[in-house]
């Protein structure tokens, strides 16, 4: 089970659109809970993926024009806190990871 | 004190709009009502669909907004196709629909849809206007979003109420978009790893798509692969990106590419990649698509990233930039010999062999209407055989020279995206070149054509089937030709006199000399210099087949190149 945290722009449709690119794959959302934070709002999903899927949807997500921020973390039974991992733009990070991958 | 539907114009006057098309109806009549004097030339086509479509030819042609407008209900729905074409070929694309009046929205009033909801999925961006003095930031966000990054399809629904309500009018509005993170390796960071990348390769290609295009890199692109001079081929959106003359290109991949490309790309262990989604046309079975290859992905929209196939490179920013970047490190590295390799995988052993079999009549046909077109010329197809047949034989350098349906292939798009390509470019010899299916799924944009008086040159390949699907009937379903069979279509000759526009006939017979005769040559030439519209039905065979093919599910050295 996986667990997204999307920061969005309140514009019409946005999270029309981010619950969208979940149902468009079929699969079913475990729970949606949107709220308003700070200046934008949030969406915090439960949904079971694999891991191809992750990627997908945190990119596909990234690329509504309204989402600020996709974060994943997977849900560990008994652990309090989900350990947050940053999804597309890659920080520079990622970019270096994905450097040392290429040349592997 | 304005109008909402002046105010709507002038936003979109600001926005650079002098031409739409659309068909009026009930809610949109306050903006048809506004038109006349707006600086807003509106072009009648007689269908929503042709609408978006000769919108979408516009903005492929041009590289500018293309708008649609209709009414709500029925006009609304009927853009959907051409607004799902526009998405998945990133065209710029605005869609102006009218809505049943505020109050009566949710009640399912006459001609009452869900337009916001029906085309969620398919727009980058759409707004459902509530107030008048929501339009000028209505209209300038859609357009940023349209055209900014992967361009793409935006949908302003307008209440008509709000039409016809007034305000005082302080000028088009401004959109600044909202910060997000910064985008990873907009700056020179990947550069050094693909470097590394080549120097380690032995077999590197580059596959050229859509985004080189899009992006304006051309120039870019083509300075970059003078410089890698590695064997390089196009997707079907990327055909005319790097001239066909070039020494190590090797033509469009894919489905049906050439036999040196697909190669190619299955024999590769370094895949760069401009601006392409790796769709399943392209890759065929994915699991065994490049199996050997570390891909580099050059990509505007991280969301095409590792779609189909992971690559172990993301270069996620607009190939204006990431192209020079990488290209001022490749001035200062030392690449291997690979003139071994481009020997192997540009050599005459792969080649393409001349067409033969069933379709050979029809791709001399081909060439000889490419061969005799003046040098300004863009070539539109519609969807199926024809379509491919005519990329296969596409021989221009011009970058956006030829245009088509390619993600989404929605059969229609052909003559009215012409009609679009023909208002922008009124001095170009427009070709549209359609099957006798698609050609009568918008054929009603003939009467455009004729009240334009545009000179667009139609040419229908007639096979008289769904000859794709039927080719797939034959080889896949054990020849059960199920509902393909087009036989009875009407003589197109004289669907085109009732409408006014003058038809020929060519049989595929005059293509069996090579050359062809004089007669045939002079009938081709007559067809493309008129300056008046003309339609040519050309007969070809019912069972030819498009080759080379990659079957459904197969990997791409896995071509079939004939019916035996």
């Amino acid at each position: 089970m996986q667990v997204f945290h999307i920061r969005y722009r309140n514009a019409q449709g946005a999270l029309m659109r981010i619950l969208n690119a979940v149902s468009r794959r079929g699969l079913d959302l475990t729970s949606v809970h949107a709220e308003y934070v700070g200046q934008d709002h949030a969406v915090t999903l439960l949904l079971e993926v694999s891991q191809k899927q992750l990627g997908q949807l945190s990119r596909e997500w990234y690329a509504i024009v309204d989402v600020i921020e996709v974060r994943s973390s997977s849900v560990l039974r008994g652990r309090a806190e989900p350990a947050w991992v940053p999804h597309p733009p890659a920080s520079e990070s990622v970019v270096q990871q994905s450097a040392r991958a290429a040349l592997a | 004190m304005l109008k909402g539907a002046d105010i709507v114009l002038r936003c979109m006057r600001a926005e650079g709009v002098d031409l739409v098309f659309g068909y009026p109806g009930g809610a949109i009549m306050p903006l048809y009502d506004a038109l006349d004097g707006s600086g807003v030339r509106h072009v009648l086509t007689r269908h929503e669909q042709g609408a978006a479509f000769a919108a979408s030819g516009y903005a492929r042609v041009t590289g500018k907004v293309g708008v649609a407008m209709a009414t709500s209900g029925p006009g609304a729905t009927n853009l959907v196709t051409g607004i799902a074409d526009a998405k998945m070929d990133s065209v710029p694309l605005v869609c102006i629909t009218g809505q049943v009046r505020t109050a009566m929205i949710g009640t399912d009033a006459f001609q009452e849809t869900d337009v916001f909801g029906v085309t969620l999925s398919l727009t980058k961006w759409s707004r459902l206007v509530r107030t008048i003095d929501e339009i000028p930031e209505a209209i300038a966000e859609g357009f940023h979003w349209a055209r900014s990054g992967r361009p793409g399809p935006v949908v302003i629904d307008i209440p008509t109420d709000i039409l016809k309500a007034k305000k005082e009018f302080s000028g088009p509005a401004k959109f600044t978009p909202h910060a997000r993170p910064a985008e990873a390796n907009a700056e020179g960071a990947f550069t050094d790893t693909i470097v590394a990348l080549l120097q380690r390769a032995t077999r590197p290609v580059a596959l050229v798509g859509a985004g080189a295009k899009l992006s304006e890199a051309i120039p870019e692109l083509r300075r970059l692969l003078d410089d890698l001079n590695i064997p390089t081929f196009a997707t079907v959106h990327g055909l005319g990106a790097v001239p066909p003359q070039s020494l190590y290109y090797l033509g469009m991949v894919g489905m049906h590419g050439t036999r040196a490309a697909n190669t190619a790309l299955h024999e590769t262990d370094l895949l760069l990649v401009f601006g392409a989604r790796l769709d399943d046309r392209v890759t065929g079975d994915p699991t065994r698509f490049a199996p050997n290859a570390k891909i580099v992905h050059f990509e505007i929209d991280p969301a095409q990233l590792d779609r189909v196939r992971a690559c172990e490179l993301p270069v996620i920013g607009n190939l204006v930039d990431t192209i020079p970047a990488f290209q001022a490190e490749l001035r200062h590295a030392s690449l291997p010999d690979w003139s071994g390799w481009r020997a192997v995988a540009c050599g005459p052993e792969r080649a393409e062999a001349d067409p033969r079999g069933l379709a050979q009549p029809t791709m001399r046909f081909l060439d000889e209407l490419f061969s005799r077109l003046p040098q300004d010329n863009v070539i539109i197809a519609d969807v199926g055989q024809h379509q491919m047949w005519a990329a296969q034989r596409y021989r221009s350098s011009s970058p956006r020279g030829f245009i088509t349906s390619g993600g989404l292939g929605a059969m229609g798009f052909a003559l009215p995206a012409a009609v679009g390509v023909q208002l922008a470019k009124p001095e170009t010899c427009v070709l549209c070149v359609s099957g006798d299916g698609g050609f009568q799924m918008n054929i009603q944009e003939l009467a455009t054509v004729h009240r334009l008086s545009l000179p667009i040159k139609m040419v229908i390949v007639d096979n008289k089937y769904l000859g794709m699907v039927r080719q797939w009937q034959q080889l896949f379903y054990e020849r059960n030709y199920a509902e393909t069979d087009l036989s009875d279509n009407p003589d197109f000759v004289e669907i085109a006199k009732a409408y006014k526009i003058h038809g020929w006939r060519l049989n595929e017979t005059a293509m069996a000399e090579f050359p062809v005769s004089a007669e045939t040559g002079d009938l081709i030439e007559n067809f493309l210099r008129s300056p008046e519209p003309e339609l040519l039905v050309f007969d070809c065979h019912p069972e030819a087949n498009v080759y080379p093919m990659v079957p459904a599910g197969a990997a791409l050295s896995e071509m079939v190149y004939g019916d035996e």
